[in-house]
């Protein structure tokens, strides 16, 4: 499947036992055996979900011992929360200048309407009044 | 003035496949409204600092077409295009959405927005409804809000502190 790199980070994320295993390892590094302990599988199965960790650059997997450590890659998890951060940043910064706009806009519109004697203009006027007095 | 309008961005799960967002604006729901559908407005507030947008082409009417481009500094595109659904103008606003970027194209989602206006303001929320309870968690899971997923989002700290 021709993933881009964030996107098979995401894929690997949004598997709850895979997220789990990523909590234990965040914890420090482990064996496999010590990992399958908490999960009723087997450990091919736990092996399944650490290949697609592994191949997401989630986890590395130490080759200077026989066990092979697991281990969190804190590179891989630094460029999703900065992508995290962006998409969050998106819209807060979006919304904030829709803050502005939506203020040019009420500015606008109390420009060219200039007030007459119906209710909304006086609601309106007494609100302005009362913030002045506020 | 504004002491009962919240501007926080407020992000739930109302379904297995959706999330929602809520965020409150200090005008009428008519201006929120019409900021949100015509591309003369749209250019002045949707994006970030390092995008700009080279596209925005919107044909507001049920079955009407809008597409809109973003490029970041190194020239990547990042494009939102749909079909309008329901246009109810001001109050409720349904669209089927793609979002596509190079190497990656999303499935549709339907997105649909509500504006209540209440004392001048506007409420509007936006909820986001995948085909699929996967596609939302990935969505999610993704960081839309560091709220929504407190499993991943704590271990994102943790491996954040452990530099």
């Amino acid at each position: 499947m021709p993933l881009d790199p964030l996107s098979s980070t995401f894929a690997a994320l949004a598997d709850p036992t895979r997220r789990a295993i990523l909590a234990r390892l965040a914890l420090g590094e482990t064996s496999v055996m010590e990992l399958a302990k908490p999960f009723d599988m087997s450990l091919p199965a736990i092996s399944k979900h650490l290949k697609v960790l592994e191949h997401a650059g989630l986890i590395s997997r130490g080759r200077e011992a026989q066990w092979r450590p697991c281990r969190i890659a804190p590179a891989s998890f630094k460029q999703v929360d900065g992508w995290l951060g962006n998409f969050r940043r998106f819209w807060d910064e979006s919304f904030n200048r829709l803050d502005g706009l939506l203020e040019e806009m009420k500015a606008e519109e109390a420009a060219k309407a200039p007030p007459r004697s119906n209710r909304k203009v006086r609601v309106k006027k007494e609100k302005q009044r009362g913030r002045m007095r506020g | 003035m504004d002491a009962c309008v919240d501007r926080t961005l407020r992000i739930t799960t109302p379904s297995d496949f959706e999330f929602a967002m809520t965020r409150q604006f200090d005008a009428p729901r008519r201006f929120v409204f019409d900021a949100m559908t015509k591309p003369e407005y749209v250019v002045r507030w949707l994006g970030c600092e390092q995008l700009t947008m080279p596209v925005c082409e919107i044909d507001l009417r049920v079955g009407g077409a809008y597409r809109f481009v973003f490029r970041s500094s190194d020239a990547v595109e990042h494009i939102l295009t749909g079909t309008y659904r329901e246009v109810v103008r001001p109050e409720r606003l349904a669209f089927g959405e793609t979002f596509a970027m190079p190497g990656f194209t999303s499935d549709e989602y339907l997105v649909t927005s509500t504006f209540v206006e209440e004392g001048g303001t506007t409420t509007l929320t936006t909820t986001i409804r995948h085909p699929t309870k996967e596609a939302r968690d990935g969505h999610l899971n993704s960081g839309i809000d560091k709220g929504v997923e407190p499993a991943y989002d704590r271990l994102a700290e943790i491996v954040a502190e452990m530099g």
